[in-house]
C-alpha cells in the first residue's frame, strides 16, 4: 500500500490539480480546504433519497484528514431536510464517526480507509470497515450508505 | 414517513418540533358505533420536550365536502408552575371553526398533559380526552426509504416515542352526515397578533413524498380549499415519474387533493375510510405511488397499541 508522507503530499496535491503554499495561508484544492500543509478537511453532501423522489434527508461527510500522517476522522451522518434545507437535526442511529487508518492517491482521487470508531454503531450487516474516495475532478465524494455506494457533491 | 419533519429543513418558525405533525387518525370506536376516535401526534422523535403553550393545535372536521372546517377541535397548552402542562379543549363550530381564534365551547380546562407512562385520561359527559407522550404508532422502514427504496423490513419508529392528542367523541359531534372529512393543523402567534399555520396533514405522506423545497412550506400553510389549484401539478409530476400518464397522474392527484382524511363514520373500514393505527398506509401508498412497482416495505404494525382509550402505547 502506499502511504502519503511529507515528501509525497506535495506531489498528491500536484496530482490532485491544485497548488499548496506552504505557511501561514490556507490552502486549497479545489473544493478540498487543506487547513495546513498536510490536513485536508471536507464537506460533501447527498440527498436522500434519490430523485425522482424529492429529498427528505441529507447523508452528510465532513473529514478531517491528516495526508502525512494518515490519520483523521470523518463523521458521517443523515440529517433531516434536504441539501437544500437541511436541518441539524441528526436522525437517530445513524451517526457514525470513522477513524482514518490509511490514505491512497490515485489518479486525481483520494482513496480513504478507515474504521468505525464505536462498533456499537455498526448496523446488521455493515462492515466496520470504510471506503471513501474523494474525487475532486468530478467534484464528488463516493462514500457507503446502508450497503449501497452514494455519490455525495463536495461543498467548499 | 406520514408528516414527520416535513417542513424544510424540519423545523417550523420558532424551531419548535412541537408543532410539528407527525400523524393523524380518525377510526370508529371499537365496540361503540355511536362514537369516533380522532387522534393528532405532533413532536417527531420527541425533539421537543413538551407541547408548545403558544401554539393552537386544531383537528378540523369538513361535514359537507366542500374541504372547509364547520367543526374543529382546538387545544391549547399551558405550563404548570413547578412543571407539567394542562389542556384546554374547545369546541367550535360553524365560522368559528373555520376561523384561528381560539374560541368554541370548552370541552375540558386543566386536563392533566401525561409525561409518565400511564395515561391521564380526562371525561366530559360523552367526551374523552388525553394528551401526552406515547409510544410512535407508525410503522416504516425509513432507511430502506432513505436508500432508494431497498426495504429491509427494520422499522425506524419502533422505539420512537411523540406527544398525542387523542378524543373520543360521539359521532352527532361531527355533523349531520356520517361521510366527513378529517384534517389537523398547528398555528402560532405572529408579531401583528395573527396565527400563522405552521404544519397541516389529512392523508399520510402527501406532504413529504409529493412536495418539493419550498413547496413544502407552502402547502403546510395552505388550506385545503385551496389544494386543488395549486398543488395539482406536483403530484402530476412526480406520479409521472413514476411512469404514470399525464392522464392517470391527474386522476390519482384529484383523489389525493384535497389533503382530507375521508371518513365514514358509520363504517369501520379503514384506510382509505379514515386512519386506524395498524393501518398499513405506507404499503398502500407505495403500491400506488410507485405504480405497482414497490408494494410494501415489509414493515407491520407495532404490538404495542392498547385496547382502550387513549389507545397509543405505552411510551418508551
Amino acid at each position: 500500500m502506499e502511504g502519503v508522507d511529507r515528501r509525497n503530499f506535495l506531489k498528491l496535491a500536484g496530482m490532485l490539480g491544485g497548488s499548496v503554499t506552504v505557511g501561514a495561508l490556507t490552502p486549497t484544492i479545489g473544493l478540498l480546504k487543506l487547513s495546513t500543509p498536510e490536513t485536508l478537511t471536507f464537506r460533501a453532501v447527498a440527498g436522500l433519497p434519490a430523485p425522482p423522489l424529492p429529498a427528505y434527508a441529507s447523508y452528510v461527510l465532513e473529514g478531517n484528514v491528516n495526508l502525512g500522517a494518515q490519520s483523521g476522522v470523518i463523521t458521517r451522518m443523515v440529517l433531516a431536510g434536504a441539501p437544500e434545507a437541511m436541518s441539524d437535526i441528526a436522525l437517530p442511529g445513524l451517526s457514525q464517526t470513522i477513524r482514518v487508518k490509511e490514505v491512497l492517491p490515485g489518479s486525481g482521487i483520494l482513496r480513504i480507509r478507515g474504521e468505525v470508531a464505536d462498533r456499537s454503531q455498526i448496523g446488521a450487516g455493515e462492515s466496520p470497515t470504510v471506503e471513501i474516495v474523494v474525487d475532486r475532478s468530478r467534484g464528488i465524494v463516493r462514500a457507503p450508505f446502508l450497503g449501497s455506494t452514494l455519490n455525495l457533491k463536495l461543498q467548499s | 414517513m406520514a408528516d414527520h419533519l416535513d417542513s424544510p429543513g424540519l423545523m417550523p418558525p420558532g424551531g419548535d418540533a412541537s408543532i410539528d405533525i407527525t400523524d393523524i387518525y380518525a377510526f370508529l370506536k371499537p365496540g361503540d358505533a355511536t362514537k369516533s376516535i380522532l387522534i393528532l401526534n405532533v413532536n417527531p422523535l420527541t425533539l421537543a420536550s413538551g407541547y408548545n403553550t403558544s401554539a393552537i393545535y386544531e383537528i378540523k372536521v369538513d361535514t359537507d365536502s366542500d374541504a372547509l372546517a364547520d367543526v374543529a377541535f382546538k387545544v391549547r397548552f399551558t405550563s404548570v408552575p413547578g412543571g407539567g402542562q394542562t389542556a384546554e379543549v374547545r369546541l367550535a363550530t360553524g365560522s368559528e371553526a373555520k376561523g384561528r381564534d381560539f374560541i368554541g365551547q370548552i370541552l375540558f380546562s386543566g386536563a392533566v398533559v401525561s409525561f409518565g407512562s400511564s395515561p391521564t385520561i380526562t371525561t366530559n359527559g360523552d367526551f374523552k380526552f388525553f394528551a401526552g407522550r406515547r409510544s410512535d404508532p407508525f410503522f416504516f422502514d425509513l432507511l430502506g426509504f432513505l436508500n432508494g427504496f431497498q426495504f429491509t423490513g427494520s422499522d425506524f419508529f419502533a422505539d420512537k416515542n411523540v406527544f398525542g392528542m387523542a378524543l373520543e367523541v360521539p359521532n352527532s359531534a361531527l355533523g349531520p352526515n356520517a361521510n366527513i372529512g378529517v384534517w389537523a393543523r398547528t398555528l402560532l402567534p405572529q408579531p401583528d397578533g395573527s396565527m400563522l399555520q405552521i404544519d397541516r396533514m389529512g392523508r399520510p405522506a402527501i406532504n413529504t413524498v409529493f412536495m418539493h423545497g419550498k413547496e413544502k412550506r407552502m402547502f403546510n400553510q395552505a388550506e385545503p380549499v385551496q389544494d386543488v389549484a395549486r398543488f395539482t401539478d406536483e403530484i402530476v409530476a412526480v406520479l409521472t415519474a413514476f411512469g404514470y400518464s399525464t392522464s392517470q397522474a391527474a386522476g390519482i392527484a384529484g383523489i389525493l387533493l384535497p389533503d382530507i382524511l375521508t371518513f365514514d363514520s358509520s363504517s369501520s373500514a379503514g384506510f382509505l375510510n379514515g386512519r386506524k393505527l395498524a393501518d398499513d398506509v405506507i404499503d398502500i401508498e407505495l403500491n400506488l405511488v410507485t405504480n405497482g412497482a414497490v408494494t410494501t416495505d415489509m414493515v407491520g404494525p407495532h404490538s404495542d397499541y392498547l385496547s382502550d382509550f387513549p389507545y397509543l402505547g405505552t411510551p418508551h
